[in-house]
């Protein structure tokens, strides 16, 4: 355990440090890691916790993308509210979803997610006038840190935003996956039904820790949009959820810090392989596949194991 | 004296298959009745209609005199019916205590808290660490549960009933798979358990020892249907017995 806040400490200061000595390049790049970090973290709380695969998380990455692009761009609100509206917005419509979604289970419940996505894709898509279709929304600012508060428009200023969202939502889900309500979804996870016959229904856990997981998508969402400057149906769009399935295995499912890790390592490798050749997808699957089989546990989960053996 | 468990006409058919017929039995207050009967009689199918995982097709459950026919599992556990399972079902990944720990928090309620519910883990873990003592296995708490061999996990299993305080223990072959050593001690120690906390007891057994040494009663099921019950002499001694069961199978 002092080794782990040993590391937690580093990995504070390295964060701290960044905005000093990187170049801007390079910020952009960590704050667009740091956004799908939050985006894999997030899934982690329903896929490694409580074991529902869900193959349309990137609906609610999308929502709070639209809700804090039109935020920004119609009511130039500060930063903040956009990312209210956000993860708001998110949470809303995953109530109903989660609803109907968690009266399944297994591959029925992944393919109802995966049906609700598409149809927000849909309507993303198709509703021309709120969300501009296929082009998006363009043009989205990055405003004030709050009412007559400092610009947040300087790489600097809107890395330190990110990164302290997202070792917020790291502490919060942390504390979510650690009290009574968290060690209940781990007992789902691992039998649902000697949980039903131990006196509960297991429905309304799985359907708060749903709730719970797209308001922080949501969150990753409503920072994506001023930071890229656009919102468009392509970070609702089936792929993206996939994408987010592949983060969390590679950093290792259930460990909260391991999805954030994935993500980085996944978007890196993107970024890498996609500078030598365009065939760099299949590449990226090449290294998924390898690295599912000789580090099923991810990197963050086998590093626990080799470490639990010394 | 009412009993704390009746069943009146209890039936359910799966298509033609009429797994369990007109069951009408009750069980007193602090008896411990053995359900025996061949392969595929219906005593499993009996357990999931008493405990709610299965909705009859007919018939009636009544608990401390109130029907609970339509009330779903987790609602029949919280009113104090807990059960194991014929094949052993715990949560693997999570440790012993844990494993038990989520049992008492799943029966008391309210106590899922999201936000200042620390000090409620701390509290369950008391009963949780009682009932583990109880049944032996406090020497292996911090272990994952899958770790435990097929004995202690069977052995886990009850703990997590027993610590749910339940008034009513349903025990489906809790000697499945055992060799006779740990066939013997846990029968001992389940004994221990219900005089200790004076439990009420539903048993489900093939091992005819283990029936005849626990039990105060047995109902005997047959095609689904009650041929016969009474004490063990009585069951003994009765020639339907004998014929569809003692004397056949085994």
């Amino acid at each position: 355990m002092r080794g782990t806040r040993a590391l937690a400490a580093v990995a504070l200061v390295a964060l701290a440090v960044v905005p000093w000595v990187a170049a801007r390049h390079q910020l952009s790049l960590l704050t667009d890691l740091l956004i799908y970090g939050l985006f894999a973290l997030s899934l982690d709380l329903i896929m490694g916790y409580t074991g529902m695969v869900s193959f349309g998380h990137a609906a609610y990455f999308g929502l709070g993308a639209y809700a804090s692009a039109l935020v920004l761009i119609h009511f130039a609100q500060p930063v903040p509210v956009a990312l209210l509206a956000g993860a708001l917005l998110a949470g809303a419509v995953a109530l109903p979803v989660g609803w109907f979604s968690t009266r399944a289970t297994g591959i029925y419940f992944a393919m109802l997610t995966l049906a609700f996505a598409q149809f927000l894709y849909t309507v993303a898509y198709k509703w021309r006038d709120l969300t501009g279709g296929s082009d998006g929304i363009a043009g989205v600012p990055k405003t004030a840190l709050f009412w007559g508060g400092p610009s947040l428009a300087s790489p600097q200023a809107f890395y330190a935003l990110v990164a302290a969202c997202v070792v917020l939502s790291l502490v919060l889900c942390r504390a979510v996956v650690r009290s009574p309500f968290g060690h209940a979804l781990e007992a789902i996870r691992e039998n649902e039904r000697r949980f039903m016959s131990l006196g509960r229904d297991p429905r309304p856990f799985k359907l708060a820790v749903f709730v719970i997981a797209a308001v922080f998508a949501g969150l990753a969402g409503a920072l994506f949009a001023p930071f890229r400057g656009f919102a468009s149906p392509e970070v609702m769009f089936w792929v993206f959820s996939g994408q987010g399935l592949m983060m969390v295995i590679m950093g290792g499912i259930g460990t909260l810090v391991g999805p954030i890790l994935g993500a980085m390592v996944f978007i890196l490798i993107q970024e890498v392989l996609s500078s030598y050749t365009e065939h760099w997808m299949i590449l990226t699957g090449v290294v998924f596949v390898l690295m599912v089989i000789f580090l099923p546990d991810g990197l963050v989960g086998t590093a626990r194991r080799l470490r639990a053996r010394v | 004296m009412t009993a704390l468990l009746e069943t009146r006409g209890l039936g359910r058919a799966f298509g033609a298959l009429q797994a369990v017929a007109g069951v009408s039995l009750a069980v007193e207050p602090g008896e411990v009745r053995a359900v025996i009967g061949p392969n595929g009689a219906g005593k499993t199918t009996l357990f999931h209609l008493i405990s709610g995982l299965l909705a009859p097709t007919s018939g009636r459950v009544l608990f401390r005199g109130d029907d609970v026919t339509a009330l779903p599992a987790p609602a029949r556990c919280r009113r104090g019916i807990s059960r194991t399972f014929q094949i052993t079902s715990i949560f693997p990944e999570l440790s012993v205590l844990e494993n038990v720990r989520i049992a008492v928090q799943l029966r008391s309620g309210g106590n899922f808290r999201l936000v200042g519910g620390r000090a409620t883990l701390e509290a369950t873990e008391q009963r949780a660490r009682a009932s583990l003592g109880s049944l032996g296995l406090l020497g292996r708490a911090e272990e994952p549960a899958s770790t435990l061999p097929h004995g202690d996990q069977r052995l886990l299993e009850i703990a997590m009933a027993v610590a749910q305080e339940p008034e009513l223990l349903l025990l489906d072959e809790p000697t499945q798979g055992l060799s006779p050593e740990d066939t013997v001690a846990t029968v001992a120690v389940i004994r221990q358990v219900a005089r200790e906390r004076k439990l009420t007891i539903i048993l489900v057994e093939h091992d005819m020892d283990v029936v005849f040494d626990l039990a105060d009663r047995i109902s005997v099921l047959h095609f689904g249907q009650l041929i016969a019950e009474g004490t063990p002499d009585q069951i003994r001694a009765n020639a339907d017995v004998q014929r569809a069961y003692l004397g056949g199978a085994e």
